[in-house]
């Protein structure tokens, strides 16, 4: 290792320009304009907004929920449900068996109602309806919980059944009530369907409870599931309704891929029509696309 | 109100601000009405900032993966501050084209940039109008995608206000 060079008297000579050179800094600094611009402070908007995604779609699986659109927005659906998943490989798992499918399209009006327009395969179903958010669940919880009413009328356009026009009219409105808890909601829907005609000793008017939740897994994955028991007299050979889905969001679009024991689609159709028991295996493939096209922007 | 031209300074706290943004066949705005900023002509200054939690384009899952995009948790602020180049005339009620140059900052990325716009002297306020292309790659943005279609990386930006005059120990306290 070279041995370092000792020059007599540096260290001397270092310290007497130490003195002057904090001074020259310090005077510097007292003499020299402050270059910093004044800015504003930055401060956060305060908002009070509706909580973001009570539920991904305006339709869970056959339940309405609460989502609306905002004012301008075109909301599309195309819904289906296909055969029984224990007919076998045979039936390629009930996708053989051909599909109900539902398309909707809905309007916003207003950024809390909107109205629209489907139809369905089965009894060539066309319906009208509209959706009113009263409440809104807001992010600072002066407003806890969503609330909001639907009301629709069902058209049976099947040709050659002999219905007069007013025996092919049903009517369906419903309440729907919902929370946001972080990742988790919950939605309870007390609803009324009335049918103008009905076969035997069916009761023209049902009444039932939906249950709807979502769990949010990621920003873009969530579990869904549903329930719809009828309450009072009910249909012959009728049972409550189920399903269980997992919702996707690609970004654009909302899939929902579900198990359901119900074919029919709309909740008077299902508390009317569904014969399957989802826990006794009678359940069927089905998946829903939602896509919002933003017509006001 | 009754101060001199060297204590007063132009601010705004709900200005209007605009992108534009597109995919192929379709294109969608994001609007806020949160604009902050202020002018300050004697020492000239300019500075602006959004909460990009304001932002708004119509669709509330597209407004979540904008935030998403914006990493809003992390980098609240849009936020410009610079000076202008080019004189304004206090004496005049025209529509005056002015430039400014400063430095801009979203996303924690601070680049320079130079915004032409118009100030115009409408009694005791003044309007300001201004636009200019962002290209989200300069910030370190990744451009979302909507339905594998990737958003152009150019977005068109616009802002309007109105600005009051305010006692400058007011607007900036301390500063």
């Amino acid at each position: 290792m070279p041995k370092p060079v000792i020059i007599p008297g540096a260290g001397r000579f270092m310290r007497s320009l130490l003195a002057p050179a904090l001074l020259l800094g310090i005077v510097l600094t007292l003499v020299m304009p402050d270059r910093t611009v004044a800015q504003l402070p930055r401060e956060r908007v305060e908002t009070d907004e509706p909580v973001d995604n009570v539920f991904w779609a305006m339709t869970n699986v056959g339940i309405s929920t609460v989502r609306n659109l905002s004012e301008g927005n075109l909301n599309s659906s195309v819904l289906h449900t296909f055969g029984l998943v224990d007919r076998g490989i045979e039936h390629l798992y009930g996708l053989d068996d051909g599909a109900n499918t539902r398309i909707r399209l809905d309007y916003a009006i207003s950024d809390r109602f909107s109205a629209g327009v489907g139809r369905m395969t089965f009894n060539k179903v066309v319906d009208i309806g509209g959706k009113y958010n009263i409440l809104r669940q807001t992010t600072t919880g002066s407003i806890p919980v969503e609330l909001a009413v639907k009301a629709s009328m069902g058209i049976n356009t099947m040709p050659n059944t002999g219905y007069r026009f007013s025996e092919r009219l049903s009517y369906f409105t419903s309440v729907m009530i919902a929370r946001k808890f972080n990742s988790f909601s919950l939605q309870l829907t007390p609803m009324i369907a009335h049918f103008n005609r009905t076969v035997g000793d069916n009761p023209d008017q049902l009444f039932g409870l939906g249950i709807v939740t979502n769990y949010e897994l990621t920003d873009r994955l969530a579990l869904s599931a549903e329930y719809l028991p009828v309450f009072g007299d009910r249909n012959a050979n009728t049972h409550d309704a189920m399903a269980l889905a997992l919702n996707i969001d690609t970004g654009g679009h909302i899939f929902q891929i579900f198990f359901t024991s119900s074919q029919w689609h709309n909740e008077e159709f299902i508390m009317a029509n569904n014969r399957d028991r989802f826990w006794k295996g009678d359940f069927r493939f089905g998946f829903n696309i939602h896509r919002v096209f933003g017509i006001g922007r | 109100m009754k101060t001199d031209r060297e204590d007063v300074v132009y601010m705004t706290q709900s200005g209007y601000a605009e992108f534009k943004s597109s995919v192929p066949l379709h294109s969608f705005t994001g609007e806020s009405n949160n604009l902050t900023g202020m002018i300050d002509f004697h020492e000239n200054v300019i500075d602006f900032y959004l909460d990009l939690n304001t932002l708004r384009t119509g669709i509330d899952r597209r407004d979540r993966d904008m935030f998403r995009t914006l990493d809003v948790d992390e980098h609240p602020f849009a936020e410009y501050t610079g000076e202008l180049t080019s004189s304004f005339d206090h004496d005049s009620d025209e529509k005056q084209r002015v430039t400014a140059v400063g430095e801009f900052t979203m996303h924690g990325i601070t680049r320079d940039l130079e915004v032409s716009g118009y100030l115009q002297k409408q009694g005791d306020q003044i309007t300001l109008e201004a636009e200019w292309i962002l290209n989200i790659k300069d910030y370190e943005l990744e451009p979302p995608s909507i339905l594998f279609v990737e958003v152009d990386e150019e977005m068109e930006i616009r802002i309007e206000t109105e600005l009051e005059p305010r006692s400058r120990d007011e607007t900036l306290g301390g500063n």
